[in-house]
């Protein structure tokens, strides 16, 4: 089993050929990096059949390495391959590796190809490294290594503005929520004593208190990762990312990772209880909002971008009524789908030359195998049967309703309708309609090829819902009817409405009586429930306001206590009105003034002049004698 | 005689190079390299004999002046080894940043000597005396460094340098004097542990504090930091944050904590509030900066924050942090600051908006720059986020009020914004007037970076490279300040 | 006291202090740097005079006087010699023996 090693390292080592190349010889060396993700696939699905005969609880494989000694802890970094880690393996490899392909065709023309080949390298390295971790700050490191590889291709075109500014944003607003992560790890460590999984999570007994902050802080940092509401922002601005990487890292992986790290920490949570209840809330508000917001934008990306921001919040729903299979298996499901969505819209939107949806139309005459893929992906995301987002939201409906909270089962009902009518108004808008583009082709070959095969993976894992449910060591059960039933019709519903408004031909529904009866919520909706406005009122100009009035208060008045040496305690009293530059200087020449002064006298003395210093020894010498004369008598 | 040797070195080199007649002084970069390269050798000699268990070794103790004690006394362990190496590969790769340096070559590169001699006395002295004289020396070449070679305004810079050290460094004489008349001897090892009364060891820390504490610096008392900075010559800026600012948490550890522990104890609330607030202040003041050099300035006050929290900690992960940061700040804001240098060279501007789109136009600087920042913000991998954790992971567990180390938690994320600010701006977009038709760096500029990114990534990836040298030491003197 | 009584120690005495005097008030008011070190030479001899003579009249078996002059008028004469080459080196620099001329150290 010691290929598992392997499989973080091989895209590692493919990074660190590719990053030290000369731009053009990196472009050439684009397939070392196909070649690896490919291979880590192969022994990810190894990796993955191994574990499935039974092996539920108990890790099938363990080893670590110690990479720091500090008195008697270790820390180490390890791999540990469980049921979890070995399917996050295969949903990692196996997205990670169509994208690639996928990109062979859509970046094919861009002259840094090399480089953003050599960043998805080294992001899957750390995706894969933070699926295999055995404890929470091997986690953590690798959690900020995404977080680069999602800076770095957020901003991949950083010629323009717009991805710049988004890739600091992204990079910013999740290491906010990092700073919870790392504070948690603090908490834990003089807690428990410990990051490895087996003692912080099986053998250490949590005191309900240090629980609920250890889970709190990690629910901040998870928030941060997976665009939870209030720190969801960057996530539609990361979209002026690349699109496959977009599919990789903003749709099916790294936002994933928080949810991955709440289902990680999940015993944690169940100690502390209120953090499971927090997590539950949090979840639905981001669902509801995210769906909402997402059926306003008119930006195909930036719809899928609010899509995962919402079903993100569905996984956490799961997570905090308790159902570590629900919420673990949406994001299984939602990652294949979610991915393929995402590079349907990339195909989309090279054939278009535009991400507007409103200059979309036709789409599926022209692009049949386009077509057929994204609407299975738009059929899974709106959760109907047979595709596999059907059976997830269904499993987590299931959860809520067994865990009696009957309020958020009505809110995750009223997000599944939204979401059914944002698919819907996508989809009519993009592929039926007249056409409004001309020259429109199917894409590539490479690029079709991992669309299919997402699709087909989409199509088919439903009907392992209830096997997987037990390879993570639970109880599986197919899908109770009633429940089934209301979700397919809520679902229903929602496309209903959005064929409605949308897809009818000749007649697109005029929204503008809509938008001017109720003006104050479409207002709220279109500019993003003020969240972006009130962060960079209050949050980012402030500070840009506090450093610099900070820098001027360090220029006049710290340098000036310090310099006025006595000035200090005089200072707590009157800071501001006396200090300022004028009395600082005064006092730090001071010094300097008054040594010159006392030169300037003393140096009246030299005269040059031999016989006058010795007039001067003269003179010296008889006072000394006279001193002695009279001290003698 | 081996740390002897590592000691006097460069001033046999520094003497020879001073000595060169005007028309050959040219052939001065020549000695500097061989003696900077002799001398890293023999650290790294030093480093393969060292013995990881084996405390304070390579003693060296003769007498110097009998009539009141003092010692001619050299001593290694796992903290001033890992300085030691510092100073020494920060030197050498200063010669080779400044090999185009033609303005009076002799004394300039005698000047880089004399400054290595002193700055490996500081870390390897263990009698007062010599730590002291070492200390002083350490002032006289960085003086003339900024003051001859340095910017337009570098004689405001030189002289508010040298006052302002001098200042604290009086108090730390004071602070030697008390311990040797209560104490009766100059020699640390044999004061260390000695216990000495509460009241006492209050003041004779606080002298102690005042002299390190300005050349850490910490806030309030940073403020010659950036002015010498934005004057100093490249490599004097390197020497200066590189190794610098070190001395003074270095003498914290080795002699602050083991001589005055109880006094140690008393006073780690306060300067945790201070490490926070200069770890905060630090970052906001360097994202305020449109100066490249100025940004790095203020940016080591923030980091050598985290040290000073660590140190606070009084706890191994604590004080193993701070060393780790010590370490990595010098590798890493030697890489920035020689970049900002070279960069200053072939654009002859450091204001960040006329310094953009480097990586167009040079993408081996712009990628070393980036690789740099991130080292710098923490960015677990790289050598910056190891000490950083540590010292907040003992800060946390310590008996620090969270408060200050949520405060700290909050300079990560500010550090990443000014660094991000700045790659934004120089290292990305589209390039500027002043940055169209430069040339990319050369192989001897890359050959004295290189180094230090090999560097940057074993120490990130193996922490234990560096902590298996430090952490016997940091657990000794723990042990001297008697329990945690 | 009359002219034939021996000569005492106390006459010798006098004759060095008026020497040295003479010495002192000429290195003092001289201009030139070679009268100067005439003076400084006659104070030396002074010197010289006491020494021989104090020698004699208290412990005339050991000489240790006598020989310390002889040393004394050796030194003297290097010095001397050395003396007038500085005075001749700054001739040739600055055409002139005048002390007043040379300032240089003047702070």
């Amino acid at each position: 089993m010691n290929y598992v090693i392997a499989i973080p390292l091989i895209p590692a080592l493919a990074f660190a050929i590719l990053a030290p190349l000369s731009g053009r010889s990196r472009n050439a060396a684009v397939p070392i990096a196909v070649g690896a993700s490919v291979i880590t696939l192969g022994l990810s699905i190894a990796a993955f059949l191994a574990v499935w005969p039974g092996g539920h609880e108990e890790a099938l494989y363990h080893t670590s390495i110690t990479f720091a000694t500090i008195g008697s802890v270790k820390l180490a970094a390890g791999i540990l391959l469980d049921p979890i880690s070995a399917t996050m393996l295969v949903v990692v490899t196996l997205v990670g590796a169509a994208v690639q392909v996928y990109s062979l065709g859509y970046m094919h023309r861009d002259e840094r190809i090399g480089w953003y080949y050599a960043v998805l390298s080294l992001f899957t390295a750390a995706m894969l490294g933070l699926v295999l971790s055995d404890n929470f700050l091997q986690l953590y490191m690798a959690w900020e290594v995404m977080g680069l590889c999602s800076y770095l291709l957020i901003g991949f075109w950083h010629e323009q503005e717009a991805p710049r500014k988004a890739s600091i944003k992204a990079f910013l607003t999740t290491r906010v929520g990092d700073i919870g992560f790392a504070l948690a790890l603090a908490v834990m460590y003089k807690t428990a004593g410990s990051f490895d999984f087996a003692v912080v999570l099986h053998d250490f007994a949590w005191a309900p208190g240090a629980a609920t902050a250890v889970a709190l802080l990690l629910l901040f940092g998870a928030m941060g990762k997976s665009a939870q509401v209030p720190l969801h922002v960057w996530l539609p601005d990361a979209m002026a990312g690349p699109t496959p990487a977009s599919a990789l890292i903003h749709a099916a992986t790294m936002v994933a990772a928080g949810v991955f790290l709440v289902a990680r920490a999940l015993p944690i949570f169940e100690a502390s209880g209120v953090a499971l209840t927090v997590t539950m809330f949090v979840g639905i508000t981001t669902a509801l909002v995210g769906g909402l917001l997402a059926s306003v934008q008119h930006d195909i990306k930036k719809v899928l971008a609010y899509s995962t921001i919402s079903q993100l919040g569905y996984m956490f729903v799961a997570l905090g009524a308790g159902g570590i299979v629900a919420g673990f298996y949406h994001l299984v499901t939602h990652a294949f789908f979610k991915s393929l969505l995402f590079l349907g819209a990339g195909v989309i939107i090279h054939a278009a030359h535009t991400q507007d949806m409103r200059e979309m139309g036709g789409l599926a005459k022209k692009m049949p195998v386009t077509t057929v893929t994204f609407t299975i992906g738009s059929l899974a995301l709106a959760g109907i049967f047979p595709f596999s987002g059907f059976w997830s939201k269904d499993e987590i409906l299931t959860v809520l309703w067994h865990g009696e909270h009957y309020v958020v089962f009505v809110l995750a009902l009223v997000a599944a309708f939204v979401t059914a009518f944002y698919v819907a108004r996508l989809w009519f808008r993009v592929f039926s309609g007249p056409e409004q583009t001309s020259g429109l082709k199917e894409a590539h070959v490479e690029m079709l090829v991992p669309m299919s095969v997402l699709a087909a993976v989409t199509s088919v894992i439903g009907f392992g819902s209830p096997y997987f449910a037990e390879f993570l060591g639970h109880v599986g059960e197919w899908p109770a009817a009633a429940i089934a039933l209301t979700s397919t019709a809520v679902a229903g519903l929602g496309l209903a409405l959005g064929w409605w408004a949308y897809g009818r031909r000749n007649q697109v529904l005029n929204t503008r009586p809509l938008k001017s009866r109720a003006g104050f919520v479409y207002a709220a909706l279109a500019q993003k429930l003020y969240f972006d406005l009130t962060y960079d009122y209050f949050i980012v100009r402030q500070y840009g306001r506090l450093a610099g009035a900070l820098s001027e208060f360090d220029r006049t008045v710290v340098d000036g206590i310090v310099n006025g040496a006595g000035a200090i305690w005089r200072a707590g009293a009157d800071v501001g009105a006396l200090i300022d530059r004028v009395v600082i200087d005064g006092a730090v020449n001071g010094v300097a003034t008054l040594v010159r002064a006392v030169g300037a006298r003393v140096r009246r003395i030299q005269t040059g002049r031999v016989q006058s210093y010795q007039a001067l020894m003269l003179a010296a010498l008889v006072v000394l004698m006279l001193w002695f004369v009279v001290k003698g008598a | 005689m081996l740390l002897s040797a590592i000691v006097f070195l460069p001033l046999v080199g520094a003497i020879a190079s001073a000595l060169l007649p005007k028309e050959r002084a040219s052939a001065a970069r020549w000695i500097a390299a061989a003696v900077t390269a002799v001398d890293l050798a023999l650290v790294v000699w030093l480093l393969i004999g060292f013995n990881v268990a084996g405390g304070m070794q390579f003693v060296e103790n003769r007498t110097w002046v009998v009539q009141v004690g003092i010692e001619y006394h050299l001593g290694v362990d796992g903290i001033s080894l890992s300085m030691l190496l510092l100073s020494a590969l920060l030197s050498l790769v200063a010669v080779v940043a400044s090999w185009k340096q033609d303005t009076k070559p002799g004394a300039y590169f005698a000047m880089l000597m004399l400054l290595e001699v002193g700055m490996n006395g500081v870390f390897l002295a263990l009698d007062f005396i010599l730590f002291y004289v070492f200390w002083e020396l350490v002032l006289v070449p960085m003086y003339f460094l900024i003051g001859t070679w340095g910017g337009p305004r570098r004689e405001y810079a030189s002289i508010k340098f040298f006052l302002y050290t001098l200042f604290g460094s009086v108090f730390m004489l004071v602070g030697i004097i008390a311990l040797y008349l209560q104490g009766g001897t100059f020699d640390i090892t044999a004061l260390a542990g000695m216990g000495f009364p509460a009241t006492f060891q209050w003041w004779v820390f606080a002298a102690f504090f005042l002299g390190f504490a300005v050349k850490v610096p910490v806030f309030p008392l940073h403020t010659w930091l950036p002015d010498a900075h934005v004057e100093a010559p490249t490599a004097a800026s390197v020497l200066l944050a590189g190794i610098m600012l070190k001395m003074g948490t270095y003498g914290f550890i080795r002699i602050a904590l083991p001589i005055l522990p109880h006094a140690a104890r008393q006073w780690s609330g306060f300067i945790a509030a201070l490490a926070a607030i200069s770890i905060v202040y630090g970052a906001a003041l360097a994202f305020a900066q449109t100066d490249l050099k100025k940004l790095v300035a203020y940016s080591s006050v923030s980091h050598m924050g985290f040290v000073m929290l660590g140190i606070a900690s009084l706890t191994p992960e604590g004080i193993n942090g701070a060393v780790a940061v010590m370490f990595s700040h010098g590798i890493v804001t030697g890489m920035l600051f020689l970049l900002v240098g070279m960069v200053y060279e072939r654009t002859h501007t450091r204001v960040m908006d006329d310094v953009t789109g480097l990586s167009a136009q040079a993408p081996v600087a712009a990628g070393l720059l980036a690789f740099a920042s991130f080292a710098s913000l923490g960015l677990p991998g790289l050598s910056g986020f190891v000490g950083e954790f540590l010292s907040l992971l003992g800060a946390w567990k310590s008996g620090i009020p969270a408060a200050w180390v949520v405060v700290a938690a909050i300079g990560v994320l500010l550090a990443a914004a000014y660094t991000l600010r700045m790659v934004q701006r120089v290292v990305l977009g589209t390039p500027s007037k002043a940055v169209e038709g430069i040339p990319d760096l050369n192989v001897r500029e890359i050959a004295a970076l290189l180094p230090l990114v090999a560097l940057t990534l074993v120490v990130g990836i193996y922490w234990d490279s560096l902590l298996r040298y430090v952490d016997p030491a940091v657990r000794a003197t723990l042990a001297l300040m008697g329990g945690s | 006291m009359s002219l034939l009584q021996p000569v005492g120690v106390v006459s010798f005495m006098a004759l060095a202090a008026v020497l040295f005097s003479l010495g002192l008030y000429g290195a003092l008011s001289r201009k030139s740097a070679v009268m100067v070190l005439m003076s400084l030479e006659l104070m030396a001899n002074a010197v010289n005079i006491n020494l021989v003579a104090l020698s004699r009249f208290t412990a005339p078996a050991e000489m240790t006087g006598q020989i310390f002059a002889v040393f004394s008028m050796v030194v003297s004469a290097a010095e001397i010699g050395l003396g007038l080459a500085l005075v001749l080196a700054l001739y040739r620099r600055s055409q002139t023996v005048e002390l007043d001329a040379m300032q240089e150290l003047k702070g």
